[in-house]
């Protein structure tokens, strides 16, 4: 343990969206092994990435450790920065991944478990579905916010250093003893918040699909929900007056007997 | 004079008790003889002190007398002790001793003129009520022994007996001395005989028989139904605060108090403090105090924590401006951060999870029916603040429906009850 825990930024929180999920396809397929072992009819990849145009996700995370169903040789898999965070398998059956973040040391923080549901079947309407069964790709994936609340000093100045974007930058120009500049080149300027609008479509599975636009359409969705709630409510609160009526019109006529 | 030999031969023979051994004639043998006849006694341990005559016997009498509290004139001989000397103490023959016993009820007479005038009554007649009356002297008062005396030819119960003499006492009192002249004895004795209800008296006799010959199961069941009873008005109040309650929540708040006392601008910086004050005192601080001495523009950055802590590292917290924070996922938070990590999706699914499990499903099974995703996997700002507005509106709903279950039953019971 180090000696004393430094100073932490009290009243701030940092927050860091990330992807948790799984595509799966039906074998053969390419990027598995063929033919692909008995019995094993899906391949799967099962990852954690950070979004398209955000932040490095190596600046807070330096390890990932997914712990498979216990019937898997190794089944606890651990892969550690920078490398992609996934693991591709081969199975038949569904189960719940364990999935163990590391963060970095000078974050001071202990690992935390969230765990993932691998789906390898076909889900949602009948359009969802049958678009997922023509192009062989099942992806199963959610935004996930981290929020590092009163972060060390350390920690802090490392979370918002602009390098964290280098990774989406290319290197140009370089002069004599000079440092290379980077530039951004792509379409979104990076930021640690969700793009404006998604991605081509066809980008799920690359956290494309995420963006301003899809939680709009959420928001959207709980806003109909919350109507039809208050309707249900005052169906309730409606019912609740005629009962009082009731209840004082029969106590009444317990008093008259 | 006996030998423990003579003894132990009287013993060892069939065991009557022979004569005392030291009032035995000198001749043991002689008594011996005839060991069956009575005169025979059980030998003495101790000596007895012989009978001395101490003072002079007292003379008796023995005469004719009557008892001084009987009207009839018998004669009766008893033995009474004469006076032993000149001391007049206890002369009274015995009877007389209890001639303090001898209590006689008292009942109001009247006349013929009066109870022409007041007595009258379409029940009674004028014989069957000196019946009353002199039966009630004759039996000293005792209303069994009176019931069983008075004989005519209509029945009468206890009760007509004992309200018709109260009535007439009551106004032979009232003519005797009117009400306004009476005492306070008096008067309580005239509206005690005048409140004599005959009915009355009937039924709670017979409620008090009944109740002397309960059989043992009715007794039980008695006690259940009270202690029942008992239970369910102890809750009545906590029911109809509940309800109470529930129905303010539903409705606006409505002030209690009139506003415009702080309308003038000293009454509101009072109000301002007072607030303030009570802030500090809670958990999760929400108000920002002015700060009025020295400027320090541009404190949107800045928490509470901040203003009452000038250390340095809080102050490169507020150095980035406001793109920048925006750019790197920075938050000033307002409220009381969770130490460590923590994660936006828990706040989508934690709140889904009640203590019970059947309060769960009740949950689940609510937004099922208004249409909310079991995972919903956008978990913003914006859409966990609205999910934590459905979430409080769906808690006010299960509340409302378990009173209305509550309130149900109640009304089922009731109308049953008024159906009966």
């Amino acid at each position: 343990m180090p000696a004393a825990p430094s100073k932490r930024v009290k009243g701030t929180q940092i927050r860091r969206h990330f992807l948790i999920g799984n595509t799966a396809h039906v074998l053969p397929s390419p990027g598995f092994p063929d033919p692909p072992p008995d019995g094993h009819t899906k391949g799967w990849t099962v990852y954690v990435r950070p979004l398209p145009n955000g932040p490095d996700i190596t600046t807070w995370l330096k390890k990932v450790q997914f712990k498979l169903h216990h019937t898997y040789t190794d089944a606890s898999r651990t892969i550690e920065a920078p490398g992609p965070f996934e693991v591709s398998e081969t199975g038949y059956g569904e189960f719940g991944v364990e999935i163990r973040l590391y963060f970095a040391q000078e974050s001071g923080e202990k690992a935390v478990y969230r765990e993932h549901y691998l789906v390898l079947a076909a889900y949602g309407s009948d359009d969802q579905r049958a678009r997922q069964e023509r192009e062989n790709k099942i992806v199963a994936e959610r935004l996930e916010t981290i929020e590092f609340n009163e972060p060390t000093q350390e920690f802090f100045k490392t979370l918002t250093s602009e390098e964290q974007f280098n990774w989406l930058k290319v290197k140009k120009g370089r002069g004599k003893g000079k440092k290379p500049d980077f530039i951004f080149e792509g379409a979104v300027e990076p930021t640690a918040q969700l793009p404006e609008k998604a991605s081509e479509p066809g980008q799920a599975g690359a956290g494309g699909a995420w963006s301003v636009q899809y939680e709009r359409q959420v928001l959207a969705q709980l806003q109909q929900s919350a109507a039809a709630l208050d309707h249900s409510i005052e169906q309730e609160k409606r019912a609740m007056e005629e009962r009082r009526r009731r209840l004082e019109e029969v106590g009444g006529a317990i008093g008259a007997k | 004079m006996a030998t423990g030999s003579d003894i132990r031969a009287a013993l060892a023979s069939d065991f009557t008790p022979t004569v005392d051994p030291l009032r035995a004639a000198p001749t043991p043998t002689a008594a011996r003889a005839t060991p069956n006849q009575p005169r025979t006694r059980q030998p003495r341990l101790h000596k007895k002190p012989a009978l001395r005559n101490r003072g002079r016997a007292a003379h008796w009498t023995y005469d004719t007398s009557t008892p001084p509290t009987r009207r009839d004139r018998l004669q009766v001989r008893q033995w009474r002790r004469a006076a032993p000397s000149a001391d007049s103490t206890d002369v009274e023959p015995p009877a007389s001793k209890f001639a303090k016993y001898d209590v006689k009820a008292e009942a109001p007479s009247y006349d013929d003129e009066t109870y022409a005038q007041h007595l009258n009554h379409p029940d009674w007649t004028k014989e069957e009520t000196d019946l009353l009356f002199a039966a009630y002297e004759e039996c000293n008062g005792k209303w069994p022994v009176v019931v069983d005396h008075y004989e005519t030819s209509t029945h009468r119960s206890m009760e007509e007996l004992k309200s018709r003499l109260y009535s007439i006492s009551a106004t032979l009192l009232n003519l005797q001395t009117p009400m306004t002249a009476m005492t306070a004895s008096e008067y309580s004795t005239y509206e005690v005989l005048k409140s004599f209800d005959p009915l009355k008296e009937a039924s709670r006799k017979k409620l008090a028989e009944g109740h002397l010959r309960r059989p043992r199961n009715e007794v039980d069941e008695e006690t259940v139904l009270l202690s029942e009873l008992q239970r369910i008005m102890l809750h009545q109040q906590t029911l109809d605060s509940e309800r109470e309650d529930l129905r303010r929540r539903l409705q606006h708040p409505v002030a209690d108090q009139n506003g415009y006392q702080y309308s003038t601008s000293q009454a509101l910086t009072t109000l301002w403090q007072q607030l303030l004050a009570a802030d500090r005192a809670k958990k999760t601080q929400r108000l920002r105090p002015l700060e009025i001495s020295g400027s320090r523009p541009s404190q949107s950055a800045a928490s509470i924590a901040d203003a009452t802590s000038a250390t340095p590292q809080t102050a490169q917290a507020v150095d980035m401006s406001k793109q920048d924070l925006l750019r790197f996922g920075v938050v000033q938070a307002q409220e009381k951060l969770p130490t460590g990590i923590s994660f936006a999706s828990d706040k989508l699914s934690k709140p889904r999870v009640a203590k019970s499990s059947l309060q769960t499903d009740k949950i689940a099974a609510t937004l099922a029916h208004i249409g909310v995703p079991e995972l919903i996997p956008l978990p913003t700002p914006a859409v966990v603040e609205q999910f934590e507005r459905i979430m409080a509106k769906m808690q006010t709903l299960l509340d409302l429906r378990k009173v209305a279950e509550k309130e149900e039953q109640e009304l089922r019971v009731r109308s049953a009850e008024l159906g009966v």
